[in-house]
Order: C-alpha cells, then structure tokens, then sequence
C-alpha cells in the first residue's frame, strides 16, 4: 500500500503524500519540491497534501532515499542519476562531460524530449521501481580551485576532490589531475587547508556551501550539467485514480520551465554574490571556446570507457540516440 | 504513540537493559504505529548510522590511546605534570585534572581518560592523604575536559548531525571552554586543599624536571600533530586520528619498544570491543532518529516547546535544560544524535552560531553524564573503580555547581567558544 | 557437549580476530591513502568503502562478543541498588528480552539483506554488490541474541548474579 488515502469530510478522498529531496530550502531541489506541492495543493483544492523534505531532515543517505522510495515509503522524490549509478549504471551517462550543448536552454530542450532519455533511460530506471517524471538541469558545473583552471596543463598533479564513481575518476585522470574522493562532510576543511586543491559543483551549490571562501580561483567552465530527476514510485503511481495521475504530469510539465528559471536566477544571482564578496576574493575566469576545445578532445574518448566499462548494450545503444538527438540540437 | 514509545524506552532503560534495547524496542513500537513502513529500514538506518568516514576517527582515536596506555606515554605525560605543579597546594589534584585535559587532547574520550589517568592518580591522591570520594569526583569530573578538548568525541558526533558545521573548527572552538573547566577545578583544587590541610608533596629539583621532561617530549608531540595538523590543513579529522595511530605505534613499537608487534592485534581487539559497544548505539540512534523524523514528531515537538518565534537565548537555554536531561539517561552520543536535528534548524533559524550550539550543545552532555542521580560517566567509574554507586557520588556536588557556573557562561558568552576561531 | 564447547571457542576466536582486525584494517586504509596522497599525490579510491565495509562488520559481529564479556553500555544505578532477589530475576529477564529484541531485529536485518541482494546495487567506487556490506548484520544480531541466552542460562545454572557469561557481578 503507497501512500496515505482516507475520506475527507464531504466523502472526498484527500492525500497525504511524502516528497523527498536531496538538497535543503533554498536551493533548487527543495524549492521545486516546495513549489510542486503547492501547486498540487491548489489545483486539488487541498485535497493533496505534500510534506516535503530537505535533505537531513529525514536522517539517511541520498541512496536510502532512493530505496525508501522504491519501496513506496516515499512516493516523490528527486533523485540525482549520479547516486544510482550503482543501480542504473546508464544514468552515469549524465556524468560525461562536454556531452550536452554549451547552450544551457538547449540543453533543457533536449532533457525535455530526449527518446534516449525519457524512454530508454526511464524504463530501465522503472525496472528497479522508480519512475522518472522529467529531468531538469539544476545549472552548468564549474570547477573551483586554489589556482587558475584554465587549460588540461593547469589540471597536472591537481588533487581535484570527485564523487567515488570510477567513470568521474576516469574523466579527470584524463586532464592528468589526482582525483581524490572525498566524503563531503569533510569538504570544506580539506579545501581550506589544501588536502584537496578543488571540486566541481553549479554555482549555487558553490556559494550555498562557501566553497568560494576558501578557493582562491573559479573557473566558468560549463564543463557539464548537474542534472536531476523528479521521480515517483510507480505502483503508487499507476493505483492512483486517472484525474489524479492527470494532475501531477500537467503540474510535472508546468514545473519544467519554471525550474529552468528558478535555477538560472539561483546561478546568476549567486555568482554575483562570489563576485562581490571582497572578504573572500575569487578570482572568476570564462573559458573560451576555444580552451573549452582543449577539454573536449579529452573529455570524448572517455564515453569509450563508458561504452566498455560502465554499461552494456542498452546502454551503448542509448548514448548512440542520445549523441545523435544533440546533434540534431547543434 | 510518543507517550507509547517513551514509556517503553524509560522503563527498558531504568531496568538496567543494555542501552541499545530501549532504543530498538522503541523502533519496533513506532513499526506498530507505521503500518505502511517497512521493517527492513530500520537496519537500512542502522547501517547507515555508522557509514559516515567522519565518525572513523572515533575507533582510531580511542586505538591509539589504547596503544600509550598499554605503552608509557601516559605515565610520562603524568611524570611531566606532576614535575612542575605537583609540589604546589593541591598539587596531585590539579595534576590530575591537567594530565586529563592533556590525555583528552589524546584520546577523545572520556572512558578512556578515566581508565588511563584515573587509575594511577587515584592512587596517588590517596597516598597523600584525599578523601577516596573527593579523589573519584574529581577523576570522574575532570575526565568530562576530554569531551570538550580536541579531538573531542563529543563533536565528531554533533559535527555528524549538524550537516554544514566543520569539525575542524568544533574542534578548536571546544578548547576555550575546556581550558575555563581546568582553571576553575585548579582553583578549587586549591581551596579543597587548604581547607582540608593537605599537606605539600616535595618539590622537583631542575635536573630532575629536565629529564623528565625530555622522557614526555615525543608523547607531547600527540596535541602539536593533532591540533596543528588540522589547524593548519594539513589533514582531515578522521586522518589526523590515522596519524595519532600511527605516532602511537612509532613511539612505543620503534623508540620506547614497550610493546611488539604480536601484541597489536590485542590492543586492537580491546579498541574494537570499545568501538562496537558504542557503535551499535550510533546505529540504533540513527535508526530511531529516522523513524520519529518519518513519523514527524521532531517538528511538532518543537513547535509545541519552542513557539514559532524563538530569540536565540530562548532555543539555547531549552537545548541546555534538553540535554541535560537526556544525558543523565542516555550515552551523550545517542543524545547529540537524536536531539541535534531536532533543534539544529530551529536554532540557526533563530540567530545561534552553528559552532557555538555545538559547543552548548557538547558541553551540556558532558555535564548531564557526569551529574546523578543518572549519568554514564558514573557508572563507568564505578565499573572501572569496583565502588559502588553511593560512593562514586558523595564527594561530587562542588564539582556540579562548577560546572553549572560555567555552562551559563557559555551560553551567555559566545566569545569563550569562538575567539579562536 | 563436548562438540558444543569446541564450536564455542572458536567462536570466540572468530569474534576476536574479526574486531581486531577490523579495527587495524581501517587504520590502514585510512593511513594508507594520506600516505599515498602525500607521497605519489594519489589517493586510494577504495579507502572510504574498504572502512565503511570494517566498521560494519565491527559494529554488528561485535554484539554477541561485548554481550558475552558484559560490555554493552546501560544505565545500571536501579539494577546496582537493587537487593539480591531482584538482581538475580532482573540478570535472568534482561537477556531474554534482549535476546528477543536481537532476534526480531535480525529478521529486519534478512529482510534488508535479501532486498540488496534482489536490487543488484553494486557499490561506488570498488563496483562490489551492495549486500556484501549487509551479510554480516543479520548475522550478528542472531549471534548476539544466542550469546544473551546464554547470559541468561549461566544465571539460572549458578547461584551468584552474572553480568554476562564472563563477568561476575562485581558487588
Ligand atoms: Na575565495
Ligand atoms: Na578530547
């Protein structure tokens, strides 16, 4: 049984539902969870009601979220692919860098019609019981660093904090840094006293984790995209009535331009914030397009070692429509 | 259901049951409650309580002081001590309170500060001529510094719970309060004393002070790498506590050779049987944690305590008076657990230096444990001392009414936390 | 019996080396990856799991070992005060319901086991499946539970109160 369904007063059904998310208020995931609930809240005229909760205020790892929600413990939440790549090893794909377009609204377009995605990558995720609802961009990833990132050379004897994922590993070993995984609690200590030279993360995260206070330099690299999903546990999903099921994919559809924004005044606002901080100065550099060439040509053959070491067919299959879907795009 | 889940516990917890049953029974009744949660994430939590590389450091901290007391290092961080104020009025008392802080500079813990120091201190004082009950009150008491001087267990864990906080900097801001603890049990040292006429113990000649102090140059190295490694950046907590394992090991395998390589896996297993006794209760706190977080307690209970609009002196004072309470009953550990993500955010929300909570927070746990009628520290006294309850408590009163001064002058005094920092 | 007692020491010396080398490995992995990060400038990937695997390990198969030496942390003012009668009842009724509470937590613990197992999640950075970390915690509590009875069997059996198998009480 998902979910919680009792008869209102005037013999209504009314809901009460749990949405998860993987960040705190204020940043994007929280503040799109927020904004769902309370649309779905109006439109059902109260008859749905959402808690949400940001990341800590229900203990546990954003991977016991995922399978609190596979269970139907949880019927929403946001998930990031990166933390199930253990489950759904395709959704690394979203880790390769220099694959979207530079175009962030682009980008977004092709997250909103992608086959590759939106099918293929989604009914695999739905094998394991979570169903993706739509992907959204929480921004592009820029690197931090306690000196100027600006080409491969820069990036030589770097220790560059990444996630545990081999395939992130892999992808920096190629711009000949250390990579050093690193838990995040002890982040911001091993950046201020220089255990790890940087990291990678959107701007918001950035600045919302003081990155910036102990980093001397950042690069706008755009180097990816940090993409997320809105999910559901799709037993839930599929036993609700066909007016409900109706109401949360026109309010999913609803939320995605209004993400898009929402993450894109976060960015732009924030990077203001990194700017104008004279006690903390950050030196911010752009790349340019053409020392973003440099990376590239690094940053391709790694798809191999995601063709050969991460996923199988399907998954190969799925890069193929999916580098052909942002062909068409450029 | 929370009057249901609080009696359980109580009652469990006052029989004397191991402390990890109250907390797993009170699970299983919160299951009854959550019909639609399923049984298998209560040990999904439990894992997951314990998998944070941060609180690592607790099983390397308490593996490399179980590594000096097997060795000399105490014994020669006590000779150095004593050498310089032992001679002084009340000078075995106030060594043993400044070789606790030095040996909590060590070791993180407060356990083993009482077996390392309290055991052969204890025999000094009453050698020269200390009440066996001022003697433990002290012991038990002064070992309490060690959860505020870093590395301080205590703050490894509230640095857990408190997401955005870095224990790199809970660390330094515990040294200040830890330091007023020591002056005021110095001072009371020597009133005690005078009043009591203790009399004075013969006074160190410079040569003998030189060579003892030479013998304690490499144990005092442990708070230089320590503090100064996290200091000045140059590792992590949970790898400055690998380090002091392996300093351990170079000092008494290689220089002072008191112990020989068949001998680690033995100290090791004493570490892990340490480690796992309060490990299981980091797991079940967790586990608990997250069911009354699913069932939404925290939030109306703080709601119902708090109003909507607290000042920040209002959310201090009820986090105080929180943890003291939960700490007379509860390992301090499962508290700062369980009670930090509740009141975390309503105090952030309300103004409080996330540092300084964690000081308030750390401190009052200490106090509540060392403080009858219940409290952990206590009852590992009586264990490790074979006294019983009654005598472990008499002579502790002064030390309580210290202890409660300086708590409302941490409060009131963010400065004593964070002027370090 | 004889067969009983043999399968009982080893046991023991499972437990014993498990914790231990438990706790050595973790130094090692974390020492190790400073050192390798200081010395070559590269960390090891594997160090954070490798020690998350140990502690788990330490956490769960070290139940029945802390309860067979009496070292399981509790609140025993009530119990210390209490006269012999109430000890000796309270010596025999707290293991059992302990042993009871470890075994329900073990099916939970089978239950979360079999569902990583069903999951197929392998684990970041070393690729191992995710239930490997898992296997040991229904173990444990099953282990700790038989180890409570028989905290409770030495207090039916012998006329003083024990703590635990191996420890006396002590007043
Ligand atoms: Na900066
Ligand atoms: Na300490």
């Amino acid at each position: 049984a998902c979910g919680s369904e009792s008869a209102g007063t005037d013999g209504e059904t009314t809901y009460d539902w749990r949405f998860a998310t993987e960040e705190e208020p204020g940043q994007v995931q929280y503040e799109y969870a927020k904004e769902f609930a309370d649309l779905i809240h109006e439109k059902s005229d109260g008859q749905i009601n959402i808690d949400v909760y940001g990341f800590g205020e229900l203990p546990g790892s954003e991977v016991d979220q995922v399978e609190q929600l596979q269970d139907g413990l949880l019927e929403f939440a946001i998930v990031s692919p990166g933390f199930t790549g253990g489950m759904v090893a395709e959704g690394q794909v979203f880790a390769l860098q220099f694959l979207f377009p530079d175009d962030q609204e682009k980008t977004q377009e092709i997250l909103n019609t992608s086959e590759a995605l939106n099918t293929q990558l989604a009914g695999m995720y739905e094998a394991h019981d979570i169903k993706p609802l739509a992907f959204f961009t929480e921004g592009a990833m820029q690197w931090t660093g306690n000196r100027e990132l600006r080409t491969p050379e820069d990036f030589r004897g770097f220790k560059m904090r990444t996630q545990e994922s081999p395939l992130i590993m892999e992808s920096y070993r190629a711009y000949g840094a250390d990579p050093s995984p690193l838990s995040w609690s002890e982040l911001y200590t091993s950046l201020d006293r220089g255990v790890v030279d940087g990291q990678e993360n959107p701007i918001f995260f950035i600045e919302d984790a003081s990155f910036h206070e102990v980093q001397d330099h950042m690069t706008i690299s755009n180097h990816n995209n940090y993409v997320a999903m809105t999910t559901v546990n799709p037993t839930f999903y599929n036993e609700l009535p066909e007016d409900v099921r109706a109401l949360i994919d026109e309010t999913v559809e609803e939320m995605q331009p209004r993400v898009f924004e929402m993450q894109k005044e976060m960015n732009e606002s924030y990077l203001d914030l990194i700017k104008n901080d004279t006690d903390n100065p950050t030196e911010v550099i752009e790349l340019t397009e053409e020392e973003r060439e440099a990376f590239r040509e690094l940053a391709v053959p790694i798809r191999d070692f995601f063709r050969d070491e991460v996923v199988g067919d399907e998954g190969r299959e799925m890069l193929e429509l999916l580098e052909q879907e942002i062909a068409a795009h450029e | 259901m929370i009057a249901t889940m609080l009696i359980v516990m109580i009652v469990l917890l006052v029989m004397g049951f191991p402390m990890m049953v109250p907390m797993m029974a009170a699970s299983i009744v919160l299951l009854f409650f959550l019909p639609n949660v399923n049984s298998m994430f209560v040990v999904q939590q439990m894992m997951e309580g314990i998998s944070s590389y941060v609180l690592l450091a607790v099983p390397l901290f308490i593996f490399a002081a179980d590594i000096m007391s097997t060795g000399k290092t105490s014994q020669r961080l006590l000779d150095f001590v004593g050498a310089f104020i032992g001679h002084l009025r009340g000078g075995y008392a106030i060594t043993t309170a400044a070789a606790c802080t030095l040996f909590g500079s060590i070791s993180g813990s407060t356990q083993a500060t009482v077996v390392a120091i309290g055991t052969p201190m204890r025999k000094r004082l009453l050698s020269v001529g200390y009440k066996d009950s001022s003697a433990i009150a002290l012991i038990i008491n002064a070992s309490d510094i060690a959860l505020l001087i870093p590395p301080s267990i205590g703050m490894i864990i509230y640095g857990l719970a408190a997401p955005s906080v870095s224990v790199g900097d809970l660390f330094i801001a515990g040294i200040g309060p830890g330091l007023l603890i020591f002056f005021m049990f110095a001072i009371y040292s020597y009133i005690h004393a005078k009043i009591y006429n203790i009399p004075l113990a013969e006074k160190y000649s410079w040569k003998k002070r030189r060579q003892v102090t030479v013998k304690a140059l490499l144990p005092l190295g442990f708070p230089v790498i320590i503090v100064g490694g996290i200091y000045f950046g140059i590792f992590s907590p949970t790898e400055a506590a690998g380090i002091s394992v392996l300093y351990a090991l170079i000092l008494e395998l290689v220089i002072f050779r008191t112990i020989k390589l068949p001998d680690i896996p033995r100290i090791a297993l004493s570490t892990g049987l340490v480690t796992s006794a309060v490990f299981i209760l980091v797991a079940a706190g967790q586990a608990f944690s997250w069911l009354i977080s699913y069932a939404r307690i925290p939030r109306a209970l703080t709601e119902s305590v708090l109003g909507t609009d607290p000042t920040a002196l209002q959310v201090l004072i009820i986090v105080a008076i929180f943890f003291f309470i939960g700490c007379m009953f509860i390992d301090p550990i499962v508290v700062i657990l369980i009670l930090t993500p509740i009141f975390y955010p309503v105090a952030i929300a309300a103004g409080v230096d996330p540092i300084h909570l964690g000081v308030v927070i750390v401190f009052q746990a200490a106090l509540g444990s060392a403080t009858p009628p219940f409290g952990v520290d206590i009852f590992t006294a009586s264990a490790v001392f074979n006294k019983s309850y009654l005598d472990v408590i008499k002579g502790t009163p002064p030390y309580i009414i210290m202890l409660l001064i300086a708590s409302v002058l941490i409060i009131l005094f963010e400065e004593i936390s964070l002027f370090l920092l | 019996m004889n067969v009983l007692r043999t399968i009982d020491r080893w046991l023991v010396k499972i437990e014993e080396h498990i914790l231990s080398y438990s706790i050595i490995l973790i130094a090692i992995m974390v020492v190790g990856n400073v050192l390798s990060r200081a010395i070559t400038g590269s960390s090891w990937a594997f160090s954070q799991e490798v020690s998350r695997f140990a502690i788990t390990v330490a956490t769960f198969m070290g139940i029945s070992y802390a309860a067979r030496k009496g070292r399981h942390i509790s609140m025993s003012a009530f119990y210390d005060l209490a006269p012999f009668p109430i000890r000796k009842a309270l010596a025999i009724f707290i293991p059992v319901i302990t042993a009871i509470v470890l075994f329900i937590m073990s099916i939970f613990a089978y239950q979360y086991f079999m569902s990583l197992v069903s999951s197929g999640r392998v684990t970041t950075a070393m690729q191992v499946p995710a239930y490997l970390f898992a296997v040991f915690v229904p173990i444990g509590f099953v282990l700790g539970g038989i180890q409570f009875l028989r905290n409770m069997w030495v207090n039916i059996r012998e006329k003083e109160v024990y703590l635990a198998q191996d420890k006396k009480d002590y007043s």
